[in-house]
This record gives C-alpha cells, sequence and structure tokens, in this order.
C-alpha cells in the first residue's frame, strides 16, 4: 500500500519535472535532431547565421512582449511599433539626414505608439488586447497612407548604405553591431524585470492586479511604461531590420507579432506558475529559430517550414501543459 | 446608543450611495449603449446624404454580399469568445479561423480542379475544417493549453498546409455549386446574401433561443458554476471550437464562390474578425459577445468601407478608422464599466 503511493509520488514528481523541463527536453532533442540530420547544422559559420539572422530581430520584440505578458496584459501592435521605427528612421535617412538622427526619430516614432497605448490602457480603460487591436489598425492606414498603398522604400547605395552598414555591418567586441545590442537588452531587461523595484511591480500587477493597486503601487504609471518599453524594444528591432536589408517594407512587422507571442509563452513553461522569463523567452526564440534553420537544411521547402514549426510548438505545448495537468 | 445610531446613518447613506450609483451605472450603461448606436447612425446618415447610390437596394445588397464571409467567421469567434469567456489571456479566442479558412478553400478549390464533384469537394473542406476546430478543442480541453497558444500554433500548421498545398498560388475553382452562388438569386436577394441571412438566423436562434445557448453562456461566464449545475463544460467548449472549424469551412465555399478560386493571404482576415467579434459586444445590454451584436458590427464595418468606397475616400483610411472607432466604442464602454465596476 505505502510502496504504490510512493511510486504515486515518484511517478507525479516525474511527470512534473518533465512538465518544468519539456522545452529544454526538446530543445536538446532537436538540436541532436539536426545535428544528426544536417552536416552543417552545428558548424559555427551556421550557428552565428542563425543568431545574427534568425534571433536577434525577434528577440528584441519577444523581450519587449514578455515585460507586457508579465504585467497581464497583451500588445498587438508590436508590429505597428517595429514599421513606424523602421519607415521614419527610412525616410530621414532618405533626406539626408545621419543615421544618429535617423535612430532617433525612429525610437521616437516607437515612443508614440507606445505612448498612443498606455493612454489607451491606462487613462481610458481599454482592454490592452482591444486596444492595441485599434491601434495595430491604425498604423496599418498610417503606412499605407504614407507610402501611397505600401510601396516599399529602397535606399541600397549612397550615404544612406553606409549609415545602415554603421549599424548592421560593424562589430563590436569581435560581434557584429546588433548581437552585442541584443546581449545589452537582453541583461538590461532581465535586471529591470528579475532584479529592480519596478520589476516586483509588474510582476504583482500580472498576478493580482487588485491587490497591486490597494498595496500601493501606482497600476497606471507602472503599465504605461511597461506599453511604453515594450514599444521602444520593438522600435529597436525596426532599426535593426531597416538597416540589416536596407530598406523599408511597409506592414512587414506583423510577422514578429505570433513568433515573438509564441515565443513568451514557450517560456513561460519553464515556471511552474507559467510566469514569463526573460531566459524563458529567449529559449523560446532559440528553438522557433533553431528549427526554422534545422527545417531549411534538411531540405524542406519553406511551406512544410511553417507546418513543422506549428507541430512542434503544439507538440512543446501540450508535452508541458499536459503532463503538469496530469501532475496536479 | 449613539453608535448604533451613527451605524444606522452610515447604513442609510451608504444604501442611498448604492441606489443613486446603480442608477447611475443603468444610466452610463443607457448612454454607452444608446451613444454607440447614435453613432452607428449618424456615420450611416452622412452615407446616405453624401455617398451616391449608398441606398440603392443593389449597394445594400452588395454590403450584404460582402459581409458575407466576414460575419460567418465572426460568428465562429462570437462562439469560442462566449464559452470560454472573454478574459484577455485566458479567455476563449480562435486565432486559427483565419487561417482554417485559407486551407478549408484550398482542399475545396483543389479537390474542384482534380475533378470531384461538388458533394465530395464541399464535404471534404467541411470535414477539414471541423478537423481543425477537433484539434483545438484537444489542445484546449483535453490538454489544457491556453486558448491563445493552441490556436496559435494551429493557425501556423493550418497556414503552413495551405501553402504545402497550393504552392502559395491561386487556384481557380468552378461547380454548379459556386455557380449558383455566384449568380443564383431568389425573391431578388442574392444567394451569398442569403446564405448569411440564413445562417445568421440559424446562429441568433440556436445561441439566444434555446437551453443549449443558455448553457453555453453559463460555461463561458462562470464554468465552476456552470460544472456545479451539471452542465459538461468540456463539451460546450470543445463544441465552440468545432462549430468554429465549421464556420471557416463555410466562409472558404463563400470565398471561393466570391473570387471563383482559392487565395493565398486569407489569414489576414483574423483582425477583422476579432475586431467584429468584440465590437459586437457594445449592441449588447450587458456588454457580453451576441450573435446579433456581431451581426451588427459586421455590417457596420462592410457599409464603412463601402461608404467611402463610394465616397471615393482611398481604401488606406478604411483599416484607421475601423481601428479608431474600435478603440472609441471600447473606451466609452469601458468608462460605463468603470462606474459600473466601482461598486
Amino acid at each position: 500500500m505505502s510502496v504504490s503511493a510512493n511510486d504515486n509520488a515518484a511517478k507525479v514528481s516525474v511527470r512534473g519535472v518533465l512538465a518544468k523541463y519539456s522545452v529544454l527536453i526538446a530543445f536538446a532533442a532537436i538540436v541532436i535532431f539536426f545535428a544528426i540530420a544536417s552536416p552543417t547544422f552545428l558548424t559555427p559559420a551556421n550557428l552565428f547565421n542563425v543568431l545574427v539572422n534568425n534571433v536577434v530581430m525577434l528577440a528584441i520584440v519577444a523581450l519587449g512582449l514578455t515585460i507586457v505578458i508579465s504585467s497581464g496584459g497583451i500588445d498587438l501592435s508590436v508590429g505597428v511599433s517595429v514599421d513606424m521605427a523602421s519607415m521614419i528612421f527610412v525616410m530621414l535617412l532618405a533626406v539626408g539626414y545621419s543615421g544618429v538622427v535617423g535612430v532617433a526619430g525612429g525610437l521616437g516614432a516607437a515612443l508614440i505608439v507606445g505612448i498612443l497605448n498606455a493612454i489607451m490602457i491606462t487613462r481610458l480603460n481599454i482592454s490592452p488586447f482591444l486596444a492595441t487591436l485599434g491601434v495595430l489598425f491604425i498604423g496599418q492606414s498610417t503606412q499605407q497612407l504614407a507610402t501611397s498603398g505600401g510601396q516599399p522604400i529602397y535606399l541600397t547605395s549612397g550615404y544612406a548604405a553606409d549609415q545602415f552598414n554603421a549599424i548592421a555591418r560593424t562589430a563590436l567586441f569581435g560581434m557584429p553591431t546588433p548581437v552585442i545590442v541584443l546581449i545589452v537588452l537582453v541583461v538590461a531587461v532581465h535586471v529591470l524585470l528579475h532584479r529592480s523595484v519596478f520589476g516586483r511591480y509588474v510582476q504583482a500587477m500580472g498576478a493580482q492586479p487588485g491587490v497591486a493597486w490597494y498595496s500601493g503601487i501606482r497600476v497606471p504609471r507602472e503599465l504605461s511604461m511597461v506599453h511604453v518599453l515594450c514599444a521602444l524594444l520593438a522600435g529597436v528591432t525596426g532599426i535593426l531590420l531597416s538597416a540589416t536589408v536596407k530598406s523599408y517594407v511597409p506592414l512587414s512587422g506583423n510577422a514578429f507579432l505570433l513568433d515573438a507571442i509564441g515565443a513568451t509563452f514557450i517560456g513561460t513553461t519553464l515556471s511552474r506558475e507559467r510566469k514569463p522569463s526573460v531566459i524563458g523567452t529567449l529559449l523560446g526564440v532559440l528553438l522557433l529559430a533553431i528549427v526554422k534553420n534545422g527545417l531549411l537544411l534538411v531540405g524542406w521547402n519553406f511551406y512544410w517550414q511553417q507546418v513543422g514549426i506549428g507541430v512542434l510548438v503544439f507538440l512543446v505545448l501540450a508535452a508541458s501543459f499536459g503532463l503538469r495537468r496530469v501532475a496536479h | 446608543m449613539s453608535a448604533s445610531v451613527l451605524h444606522t446613518e452610515v447604513a442609510v447613506s451608504d444604501e442611498k450611495q448604492a441606489a443613486a450609483k446603480s442608477a447611475g451605472r443603468r444610466f452610463g450603461a443607457l448612454v454607452v449603449r444608446l451613444g454607440a448606436i447614435a453613432a452607428f447612425a449618424a456615420i450611416m446618415a452622412y452615407f446616405v446624404i453624401f455617398a451616391p447610390g449608398f441606398t440603392s437596394t443593389f449597394n445594400l445588397i452588395n454590403v450584404v454580399e460582402q459581409s458575407a464571409i466576414l460575419g460567418v467567421l465572426a460568428y465562429g469567434m462570437t462562439s469560442v469568445i462566449i464559452g470560454g469567456g472573454s478574459d484577455v489571456t485566458e479567455g476563449g479566442i480562435d486565432l486559427s479561423i483565419a487561417a482554417n479558412m485559407g486551407l478549408c478553400a484550398a482542399v475545396y478549390a483543389t479537390l474542384l480542379s482534380m475533378g470531384y464533384g461538388d458533394f465530395l469537394s464541399v464535404l471534404a473542406a467541411i470535414a477539414v475544417g471541423m478537423a481543425v476546430g477537433a484539434l483545438n478543442a484537444l489542445a484546449v480541453v483535453g490538454l489544457g493549453i491556453l486558448p491563445l497558444l493552441a490556436t496559435l500554433a494551429v493557425l501556423n500548421v493550418a497556414a503552413g498546409m495551405e501553402l504545402t498545398l497550393t504552392q502559395n498560388t491561386v487556384v481557380g475553382a468552378s461547380s454548379p455549386l459556386l455557380g449558383v452562388l455566384v449568380s443564383g438569386s431568389f425573391l431578388g436577394i442574392s444567394a451569398l446574401a442569403w446564405a448569411l441571412i440564413v445562417f445568421s438566423a440559424i446562429m441568433i436562434v440556436v445561441v439566444h433561443r434555446t437551453s443549449f445557448g443558455l448553457r453555453l453562456y453559463a460555461v463561458g461566464g462562470h464554468p465552476e458554476a456552470a460544472r456545479a449545475a451539471g452542465i459538461s463544460v468540456p463539451f460546450y467548449v470543445s463544441f465552440t471550437y468545432v462549430l468554429s472549424g465549421f464556420c471557416a469551412a463555410v466562409a472558404s465555399i463563400l470565398t471561393v464562390s466570391r473570387l471563383s478560386a482559392s487565395t493565398p493571404g486569407s489569414g489576414e482576415l483574423l483582425l477583422s474578425v476579432l475586431a467584429a467579434a468584440l465590437l459586437g459586444t457594445v449592441f449588447s445590454r450587458r456588454f457580453v459577445p451576441t450573435m446579433g451584436g456581431t451581426l451588427l458590427s459586421v455590417l457596420f464595418i462592410g457599409l464603412l468601407a463601402n461608404g467611402f468606397q463610394l465616397l471615393n475616400v482611398s481604401s488606406y483610411w478604411v483599416n484607421g478608422v475601423q481601428g479608431a472607432l474600435i478603440l472609441l466604442v471600447v473606451a466609452i464602454t469601458s468608462f460605463a464599466r468603470g462606474s459600473e465596476g466601482s461598486r
């Protein structure tokens, strides 16, 4: 009798552990699989390529969403922040401004999106989902109006191209500048979210908004900050994106939205309470990036990649949620 | 003695305040509902006066036709939100509905172009749509994955399968059924418009006039209470996702008939579907999602796009105005709700 009880307890805890680390296990399994399936997968050149092309930009957007989702909200307008930063940045360079002015302008545009979200959510009491959905629609219209229906702007030569190269093609301490930017932002957001007073407020608002309010946290102020930070981070991605592809393609930022939400929530499976964390989010981004790259190397065509990613994310979520449900 | 008097006085004044508040609350809610409808009416009046041909029967039927696809999808989304609760991150939502429609359309058009008849092709499209819905149901109900996440993963699967099936190309399609949908009419109303009218009628009756619909609201409003009352919560929630898949399949046949083909890019409809389903809550007395409210907001979005077209306003404005209206309507709603919430 007691043996079977012990057995049960052991099983439950094994399941709990499996649930907790299902993402890590999946991650390891996928890396091993692709390492065997494709000889080029584990080469430094390929891993570097994944980091620069698939990880950096998505990770920065996902960092912003991690903050917002920690606060109990959502930001569907991150794509607009990416696009607006990209648009203003490229437009300023197109008329001859320097890279510094362009970056400032781009971040300023993202800031405006963030402030708009913050006002909607904290002053007008609109739910984050609807507020940012509305801003998303407005942002799409703005871009279409500003580019006569979505004409891309290419700046592939001349002064502007040099400015782009100065951002995207230079190296600091032997690393490409975008990677350095990512590392700095990861550390900054980690400290902010997990080691600062602000972070505690954000977590409190996410866990118990009412209690946070009664505890004297100035919820509107902190929540505004959360949305502004998210928009600014997305703006950084917009600038890196434009500098890398030397152009502004309208409405391209939305491609980040679903992946970033996916990465953040995959990251939440690391914690028992399903709280987002910077480490978890990074793991989610890496998982998505490696699967995309691996499927490409194995020779799956582009269309199958999306199916593969969907199935994989589904399985990881199923393992994590399903096992934990059994464990409880 | 004095303490008890004080106490009574406080209680009395509390009661008065509460009464005043609840009256204010009711008044506020009324203002919001009337305000939303008045805004609706004002915009329509503007179009009636300034947009040439806006009120012609031909144009109005055209709007209903154009709204058919969005409407059918929005009903699916509304049912999921009713059954799953309207919480932002944990509530019911089906992000895969538009991609599912794309997949069903691809299946339908591909089978037609391979020479299978209407019967088999429609059956296959509906089977695929409901299978995708069942997958969502399995993930949400069976595995307990957050709907937002589960349907996000399924969105990728469905969109990817559509791409593999069509290689990102337009698949032309024609069949007797499509012919009827395109050019058939009854009592002077075209087949597509009939499709929306009939579908709306069925949804409104089922959700708002049957005990089934009442139980569905109970499940979404308070799952524990529903369970205690003996309602099978998992069944009802699963049902909404499968229904949503069914709606996607029906919408796919309508979209193939409108375009005479299955075309890539149907995923873009997702945001409009969400907007329609969420905007619809404003038209209900207690700000809950209702089928009638969804129908009104779908028609509103359709009339808005149509009016702009007739006024020769660039279509680039439509999204923005739609977004601004959502914000406006929801801001007023949450203002009324705010006075409701602060008890």
